[in-house]
């Protein structure tokens, strides 16, 4: 088959199937045809080699041509907005959690420095002795970093999860009006190795911190107080009997 | 190297990708260092580009040379770039899988 045969064949088919930009398509393998005769080879050995131009049209068969609309935009645009109503309200449930967390942390944090500084402001931290009020304020700015760790963590998350549901919302639309449907994402969020490494190895810190002082401030005020109940010996909870 | 057929076109297409992450190349370069490589037809990668075009994985703009008609250059686009990388990370954990399975079929002690 010459260059010539073999495009005209091509440019056939390609019309016979319908194929949009027929022309642009030819001009490719045209270039080809040229890119290969400045080598060296005859139009039968690059003709041969670029494969039956009956089959290459088929191939360009499905391709961006499969654009029918499926469903009605307006029952999907309906859809979608129930669909937005719940995301929205489950996101704001998200962020609440997320408030939750951070101000839990912050509390622990606040909890700790007044314990690393001997101070009970407002009466609000019970009585103990010095030291061991220094243990727990360790184990407690252990809690703080965990907390905090898991913020980020899950604004990480709750960050994915509305970009996923913002691509499930472009897709749906453009399905409906038959455009082109982006690749779905996934709801895990993607952090960067080192990152992802850093947040772990802090996260494991501060829990052994965490644990480890709790424990040993726990063991030293039944040790300091004379009591395993030590609370009771330091009349935490009040005692309006006595 | 010889593929079987049906594990090709998505392959390919992967492969496609990988050459586009690198630099921007016209079809003729794709076609020539893919079918160097593995053993398709020389004209199998010209419907892979325009299908990946028409996702909106790549782009093309013409640029003029020297002696010739300009050149039709093919390069990522941010989508592109993004399915890459998954497909990419799927891929090779796919094939670390099978590679496993077909190590640990007792080949070696019939």
């Amino acid at each position: 088959m010459t260059r010539n045969e073999f495009l005209q064949m091509l440019s056939d088919e390609l019309k016979k199937r319908k194929i949009a930009d027929a022309d642009d398509i030819v001009s490719e393998y045209e270039q080809h045809f040229a890119f290969k005769m400045a080598d060296g080879f005859s139009e039968e050995e690059i003709a041969a080699k670029l494969g039956n131009p009956a089959a290459l049209a088929a191939q360009f068969e499905n391709v961006g041509q499969d654009k029918k609309p499926m469903g009605s935009r307006a029952i999907a645009a309906a859809g979608l907005f129930f669909a937005d109503l719940f995301a929205v309200m489950f996101l704001i449930l998200l962020i609440g959690w997320e408030i939750v967390m951070a101000a839990f942390s912050a509390c622990c944090a606040a909890v700790a420095a007044s314990l690393f500084a001997g101070v009970s402001p407002w009466s609000l931290i019970p009585p103990m002795p010095y030291g061991c009020g220094f243990i727990f304020g360790l184990s407690l700015a252990g809690l703080s970093v965990l907390s905090a760790v898991g913020c980020v963590y899950f604004a990480a998350f709750i960050r994915q999860l509305m970009r996923a549901y913002g691509r499930f919302h472009h897709n749906t639309m453009a399905a409906a009006s038959g455009n082109a449907v982006l690749p779905s994402l996934s709801v895990h969020p993607r952090l960067n190795a080192r990152t992802n490494r850093r947040l772990r190895a802090v996260a494991l810190f501060s829990l052994t911190v965490f644990a480890a002082f709790i424990v040993l401030g726990m063991i030293v005020s039944m040790i300091v107080s004379g009591a395993l109940a030590f609370w009771h010996a330091w009349g935490w909870f009040g005692y309006p009997g006595r | 190297m010889h593929v079987n057929p049906q594990y090709k076109k998505g392959v390919l297409e992967l492969c496609v990708l990988a050459l586009l992450k690198k630099r921007d190349h016209y079809g003729y370069e794709i076609s020539e260092y893919l079918s160097r490589r593995i053993d398709i037809a020389d004209g199998t990668v010209y419907p892979i580009l325009r299908k990946l075009k028409s996702e909106g994985l790549l782009t093309t703009y013409l640029q003029e040379e020297s002696g010739g008609p300009p050149r039709k250059y093919y390069s990522l686009t941010a989508l592109g770039r993004e399915t890459y990388e998954r497909d990419r990370a799927e891929y090779l954990e796919f094939a670390r899988t099978v590679e496993t399975l077909l190590e640990d079929d007792g080949h070696d002690k019939e």
